[in-house]
């Protein structure tokens, strides 16, 4: 007896509850991966979980002289994180209904508008250190932009538009599309972009408690409570969606549901989460195997993006890409 | 949108952007001994490239070409400078004259002028893609840069060595079918100019103790 398929509709909200309930999963099954490099037992796999459930149930306190903007911002960013998995394919070869209500630079607007209110909200803390961290992030985040532009602009010359659907399908439709030069260096260009995103290694220890180096963890020094925990779940929601967009647009979409039958759109969350812990896995290692850059040398990381982004467009002129 | 080439042009071009790519690690890498690295690196995908081109398009001279490659740029000049360097014990490269995102920068509008001057060339060949030549040329251009903003004499020699690598790179390109002889003859050429960099080093640091060539003034008379 066959299953009826599932609603578009119903695959597209299935599409964020993967994205919301998978994040802090692949987050605890990194962090034990890296502890075990380090010859640590970690944190068990679940630890996230627990970590959300224990801040939603403490009490929020907030800072004297903040405004609403405080407690509000965590909220904003919560819900642009929610509304980006309705753009990418992370379960489906298909365009969902609202899939086309914008592209990848439409995708980023919303992942730069969760950014930008989170450093709002370090910023009216009036700590020191939140504010630091704000500044900070939006600093490199305006560094990162241009490399994210080229990359895009690579992904329109491929495929004459800029939605990451089609991009998807034209990398699996053959190995050539794989190995051509000028998509071979936009994927390396956004690989290092996830890097410098999920605030990993050579950016940026996202485990330490050394406010000097921090960047992303330092805005959310003076929050507390539910609003943290939105904070904290969010920040692994964005890691997971940058994934998931480095995995199924770019390096290997394979293994998504190409209609909606139950089991299609199961093995389709099931391959995500496993394809998006083998990519953690690899940041884990190149965590171990790297050490900070200082920094002002993090200007260098996001210039060596950056002329890999742009070799990825000049390749295409030549008419080798 | 342009189609996209065969999975051989793909993997040929890649290998070519490749060595462009270690070019430009060569800029930034601030230990001599990491520069020595890069250009093995580099020497190896110009071997494996050159396999490829023999495998696929059924060219045995390169086979033999790659094999002396191989011993010679990618074992014998990197162990032969990485001696040098031992003895003259140090490991810092010198001061550069323009700091490495701005020299990045510059890498990248030259290399785009390598890459639209000989794009447009058309030149067609029967072994590797047109795009190959064109990324050869940034090569060669990208190369000249360590030669003229780092000050000391082993960025320069590298500078020099990955020069000829992407002249060889060109070469497979425009005429994979060169005589063997003449391909042997670039080789020696670029061992010639090991002895003759070799030399510099040697003597320059016997005189001033150091490689950096900004000490040159000094043997003003």
């Amino acid at each position: 007896m066959s299953v009826a398929d599932l609603a578009p509709q119903g695959v597209q909200a299935l599409q964020v509850l993967t994205i919301l309930g998978g994040a802090p999963l692949v987050s605890g099954v990194i962090s034990q991966i890296e502890a075990r490099l380090q010859g640590r037992r970690g944190p068990r796999i679940l630890q996230p979980y627990y970590d959300l459930s224990k801040l939603f149930r403490k009490e929020t306190v907030v800072p004297d002289g903040s405004s609403w903007i405080f407690l509000t911002a965590p909220v904003v960013s919560f819900g642009c994180y929610l509304i980006v998995p309705l753009l990418i394919p992370v379960l489906t070869t298909y365009g969902l209904p609202l899939g086309y209500m914008g592209d990848i630079l439409g995708g980023g607007f919303i992942l730069a508008l969760a950014g930008f209110s989170v450093a709002l909200s370090g910023t009216e803390s009036g700590a020191p250190f939140a504010q630091l961290g704000g500044s900070r992030s939006m600093t490199f985040g305006a560094l990162v932009e241009p490399t994210i532009l080229f990359v895009v602009f690579a992904v329109a010359l491929l495929t004459g538009t800029d939605l990451p659907y089609a991009l998807a399908a034209t990398v699996r439709s053959s190995t050539s599309e794989m190995v051509r030069p000028g998509h071979v260096l936009a994927a390396i260009a956004f690989f290092l972009v996830v890097l410098v995103d999920t605030g990993r290694i050579p950016v940026e220890t996202h485990s330490g408690t050394l406010e000097f180096g921090m960047i992303d963890e330092a805005r959310t020094l003076e929050h507390s409570g539910a609003p943290l925990a939105l904070l904290k779940w969010g920040s692994a929601m964005k890691q997971l969606i940058l994934y998931t967009i480095l995995i199924n647009v770019f390096v290997a979409p394979w293994g998504l549901a190409t209609s909606g039958s139950p089991k299609a759109v199961a093995f389709g969350i099931v391959s995500l989460l496993a394809k998006a812990i083998i990519l953690g896995s690899i940041f884990a290692v190149i965590d171990n195997l790297f050490s900070k850059l200082r920094l002002f040398k993090i200007t260098e990381f996001i210039a060596a993006a950056f002329l890999v982004a742009v070799l990825a467009v000049l390749v295409f002129y030549t008419g080798g890409g | 949108m342009p189609s996209a080439p065969s999975t051989y042009a793909g993997v040929a071009d890649v290998a070519t952007v490749l060595i462009l790519l270690s070019e430009f690690a060569m800029l930034r890498a601030p230990l001599l001994r990491s520069q020595i690295r890069l250009y093995a690196f580099q020497s190896l995908v110009v071997t494996a490239l050159a396999i490829v081109i023999a495998s696929t398009r059924h060219i045995e001279e390169l086979y033999v070409l790659a094999l002396l490659s191989f011993g010679l740029k990618v074992v014998l000049v990197p162990s032969l400078v990485m001696r040098l360097l031992r003895k003259a014990d140090l490991e810092l490269g010198g001061s550069s004259a323009l700091g490495v995102p701005s020299m990045i920068l510059l890498a990248i509008g030259v290399s785009a002028i390598g890459f639209f001057s000989i794009g447009s060339l058309q030149v067609h060949s029967i072994a590797l893609p047109t795009t190959a030549l064109a990324i050869s040329a940034a090569v060669v251009l990208v190369a000249f840069l360590p030669i003229i903003f780092r000050a000391d004499v082993v960025s320069q020699a590298i500078g020099f060595f990955s020069l000829e690598n992407g002249v060889s790179v060109a070469s497979l390109v425009v005429a994979a079918k060169l005589p063997l002889v003449v391909e042997v003859a670039f080789l020696f050429d670029l061992l010639l100019a090991v002895v003759v960099f070799g030399l510099i080093m040697r003597l320059h640091h016997g005189r001033t103790g150091s490689l950096s060539t900004e000490e040159l003034d000094r043997l003003k008379g």
